[in-house]
């Protein structure tokens, strides 16, 4: 184990009482992620390879149990983790959060605007990158344009699921892209209905971590995309994802009433 | 609770992904794709984000079975051992061993398809040793052995994304092998041109910068096409040719007669796209020939082969990064099978059987003399079978009574047989007719290797044991090694296995376990301090020159009638793979492609007046299956297409067992058919 691992283990486990401890370690020349618990050794531990842990520890919640988990944690995975509280996926109180603030390199690769955890553990904080030069040129376009440019990028999607499979705040049991209702063509690629259906589903959700870009095999740059559908969120709702205090828009009576509920609907 | 994320390589096509397998306390519950592997960079494909979802599927193979009263019943691993053993001795003392064949496996890792061949050659003393490669990629390794002296991929995947232009025919790439689609698209959008020449528009050839449909089987055609307007227009690179090639004067002879207007004629392609091909290939500085199943499964596939090996040199597109010919190989380890000597003609390593001074390395490593005769292949042994030549068949994880040519006469050889062992994971159409079942390990419940298609050595690691009694093929081999009295059976792990097959294979001489894991090592790697070879022929083909083949088109096997007027091709799609063992196992990819259909032109359906969805019957002089229309404007009129992943419409017994001479790969992509209403 390196230094990190070892500060990583220490604030985990001595400072902050967790069972067990998710992050990124190297193993013979890869780095992947690792879930150990005190005492353990996952090799040396790493924080330049973007892996979204957030995703990966959904997949294992029905697995956990009771056990206290410490999540090695971005601002959007910090922001990923109180959406999916909200709407009572995690539970809050047993998760504990290590903050890493991202590299100069990695906010430029995520166009990333929000960028510092509320407490930094890991890194050092650095400057936001406050725009997105795809969606400038988008935004300078008639809709024709811009349609037929994402036409083009989505006629490219070969339907692997990454952008779900990877996504932090999806979360359905059963996944509304799967169901023929919407995608109702067998083969590739899928539907427009697809992508706009993914796009409206996350509306309320997406943290901007860059999880489906990065996934995704032919390049499409669904971050931008995100970043847009965000952007018009705030304009229209002043609704921004992963705030604790503010319900979604969705979740809202049309006379401006939140609604009253578990949260469970999304 | 413990949590494991383990490093392997994906079981399905030969790109050679990376993933994470996610165990939770024994259990496999997810797939994490690799961010730092070179090839598949943290994506990964709808197949590999679910290679997860069959292993643990309840319909495993959990211990033996011997066949009792016509029945297959439970048995001890001694049982179902002993009488294997037992019948191959029995059959090799009344026949000889050239009576039993091995099939070897291009879902196995290395090490296994080198015990696979050993167990064939050293301990059953025979060369019969086969597997699925001479259904795929057989006349690639013929053709590319012949042309260039190698019969492997000679660049890298990496390298699609710098080409100026690709080419690619008779591959499916986005849905075959969708990473080294998206790595072609990655090309595209940095400016490359990628022309697709395919009787089906593909989704990528939808998207591609010229889409070109030949009819099928007018391959070669349209090849000494393209070398003829090259040469003709100037476009050929004469200092490669001189240099490096041999042949060219007679090339160019062969070439003369295939004008763009006789190549529309025969191919049914407009001279002007030919054209359009021909100089965007050849004016580009960088171009890569990308293929698959499209061109070798032809009764004329080595040679559709050596005629794009023509093409690339006559353009100096060969010993370059991002230029070259790539075969597409399609299984995760169908590459490294060929490598480790799973085929008749050649031990491991590519050396030949007839060759005295490789057979005396060999003898001289296992001590044992070996039979100097190549042997047969996997798609003579049913021929040999049904005279009576050939009497047992020991297969391991292969599928014949889906994969192959005209089923309902592979079922009629195996019946044949005295004796058939099958290894499997799962109950498949050929365990049914085994006589002993043995119930193998799959991919994430053993260590080894698998080699991708460009020749990269992909570890392989065990994340979970495997289910009830089951066991790696590996140890199975080794079992049947010492029980047939061989020596040199007695490995205690895979590792080793590699450690015997670097000293006696040259490309794989600086190959082990501990340098795959750590590093990209392509092949030829002689030597445990060489870094492997990324892209072959550079600076000059080891033969010395390349060799410049002429060939001549000539039609396929089958032609159309007016009993049978349409052309049937087969292939596959995104979501299954090759006999759905695995993929029809997997609830996500079931649901994409739940059940068989054959695409229609709309011109025809029309015609016939079948409607899209609607059930038609299609029969060819073999058989007949009964299956729902695809309507779509993707194929070409009179040609219709077929997947052959599911049992209850099996394409094959449809498909003419017809071999090329040189592979004997069968001519899965041509027969007649005859399409109606059901």
């Amino acid at each position: 184990m390196n230094d990190l691992g070892r500060r990583l283990a220490r604030i985990a486990f001595d400072e902050r009482g967790a069972d067990i401890l998710l992050m990124m370690a190297e193993n013979q020349g890869n780095v992947g992620p690792v879930i150990i618990s005190k005492g353990q050794d996952p090799g040396d531990a790493r924080i330049d390879v973007p892996y979204q842990l957030v995703a990966i520890l959904t997949n294992l919640l029905p697995f956990i149990g009771k056990a206290k988990v410490a999540i090695l944690c971005r601002r959007c995975d910090e922001k990923a983790l109180i959406e999916l509280a909200k709407r009572g996926i995690v539970d809050d109180a047993s998760m504990v959060r290590i903050g890493l603030a991202c590299s100069k390199e990695q906010i430029q690769a995520c166009r990333c605007s929000d960028c510092v955890p509320s407490k930094v553990d890991i890194g050092e904080a650095a400057e936001p990158c406050p725009e997105d030069a795809l969606a400038i040129e988008l935004g300078s376009m008639t809709i024709e344009q811009r349609a037929a440019f994402w036409m083009r990028q989505f006629r490219k999607c070969n339907k692997c699921f990454g952008c779900t499979l990877n996504c932090p705040v999806c979360f359905c049991d059963d996944c509304v892209l799967e169901e023929r209702t919407y995608t109702p063509k067998e083969g590739i690629p899928p539907e427009l209905a697809f992508h706009l259906i993914r796009s409206f589903h996350l509306a309320d959700k997406c943290v901007e971590c860059g999880e489906c870009e990065r996934s995704c095999p032919v390049d499409i740059p669904l971050l931008t995309l995100r970043k847009m559908v965000n952007r018009d969120m705030k304009n229209m709702f002043d609704y921004g994802s992963g705030d604790a205090e503010k319900k979604s828009p969705l979740l809202t009576t049309l006379d401006d009433q939140p609604l009253e509920d578990d949260g469970h609907a999304c | 609770m413990h949590v494991d994320h383990v490093l392997t390589t994906c079981p399905y096509c030969g790109t050679g992904c990376r993933f994470y397998l996610q165990v939770v306390d024994g259990r496999l519950v997810g797939v994490v794709p690799c961010k730092t592997d070179e090839i598949s960079q943290g994506k990964l494909c709808i197949k590999g984000y679910n290679a997860h979802a069959f292993v643990q599927h309840p319909d495993r193979l959990t211990h033996p079975m011997v066949r009792e009263d016509g029945q297959l019943r439970k048995a001890t691993w001694d049982e179902a051992l002993d009488k294997v053993v037992s019948e191959i001795k029995r059959i090799t003392a009344e026949h000889g061993p050239d009576s039993v064949i091995v099939l070897a496996s291009a879902k196995c890792t290395n090490e296994e398809n080198y015990l696979f061949q050993k167990l064939a050659r050293a301990a059953i003393g025979t060369n019969n040793v086969d597997h699925c490669a001479r259904l795929c990629h057989a006349s690639t390794v013929a053709g590319l052995l012949m042309s260039f002296g190698s019969g492997a991929m000679t660049n890298t995947i990496p390298e699609f994304e710098d080409a100026d232009c690709v080419l690619v025919t008779g591959s499916n790439t986005l849905e075959a092998h969708p990473l080294i689609g998206a790595r072609i698209l990655r090309a595209q959008d940095k400016g490359a041109k990628i022309v697709v020449v395919d009787p089906r528009d593909t989704p990528l050839s939808r998207i591609a910068y010229s889409s070109i449909r030949q009819k099928p089987g007018t391959d070669i055609a349209w090849i000494n096409g393209m070398i003829k307007i090259i040469i003709d227009e100037g476009l050929h690179d004469e200092g490669f040719i001189k240099d490096h090639t041999s042949g060219f004067e007679d090339l160019k002879r062969i070439v003369q007669p295939y004008t763009p207007e006789r190549v529309e004629e025969i191919t049914s392609i407009p001279k002007e796209r030919l054209i359009d091909a021909a100089r965007t290939y050849a004016s580009a500085e960088r171009a890569m020939i990308a293929y698959a199943m499209g061109v070798t499964q032809h009764t004329n596939g080595t040679n559709i082969v050596r005629a794009l090996a023509n093409l690339a040199m006559v353009t100096g597109n060969v010993g370059r990064e991002s230029t070259g010919v790539n075969p597409l190989r399609g299984q995760c380890n169908v590459q490294g099978a060929c490598d480790a000597g799973g085929l008749p003609d050649l031990f491991p390593g590519y050396q030949k059987v007839e060759d005295a001074d490789a057979r005396k390395k060999f003898e001289a490593a296992w001590g044992k003399p070996l039979p100097p005769n190549k042997g047969t292949t996997l798609t003579c042994a049913f021929k040999d079978a049904l005279i009576g030549k050939v009497k047992a068949m020991i297969i391991f994880g292969e599928n014949p009574m889906l994969s192959d040519p005209d089923i309902a006469h592979v079922e009629e050889a195996i019946k044949e047989l005295e004796f058939l062992a099958v290894t499997e994971i799962f109950p498949t159409a050929t365990t049914k007719l085994a006589h002993v079942v043995l119930a193998g390990a799959c991919y994430a419940e053993k260590d080894g290797t698998f080699t991708s298609t460009d020749r990269a050595i992909r570890p392989v690691h065990k994340a979970i044991d495997p289910p009830g009694e089951a066991r790696p093929d590996w140890q199975i081999a080794c079992e049947l090694g010492r029980r047939l009295g061989a020596s040199g059976f007695d490995f205690s792990s895979p590792s080793e296995i590699m450690d015997e097959m670097a000293r006696l294979a040259p490309p794989y001489g600086g190959i082990s376990h501990a340098r795959a894991d750590r590093e990209v090592l392509r092949w030829p790697c002689p030597s445990k301090d060489h870094k492997g070879t990324p892209v072959l022929h550079v600076g000059g083909f080891k033969i010395g020159k390349g060799v410049l083949v002429p060939v001549d088109h000539a039609p396929p096997a089958e032609q159309t009638s007016e009993e049978y007027p349409f052309i049937l091709t087969t292939g596959r799609n995104l979501f299954q793979f090759h006999t759905g063992t695995m993929t029809r196992r997997s609830p996500k990819l079931e649901r994409e492609a739940p059940e068989p259909y054959v695409e229609v032109n709309t011109t025809d359906a029309k015609r016939l007046g079948i409607s899209d969805g609607g059930r038609v019957r299609v029969s060819s002089r073999r058989g007949e299956i009964s299956l729902k229309a695809r309507v779509t404007g993707w194929i070409m009129p009179g040609v219709i297409f077929i997947p052959f992943h599911y049992a209850e419409a099996a394409a094959n017994r449809l498909t003419n067992p017809a071999l090329d001479p040189v592979a004997k790969i069968p001519e899965f992509k041509v027969c007649a058919a005859q399409l109606e209403k059901a």
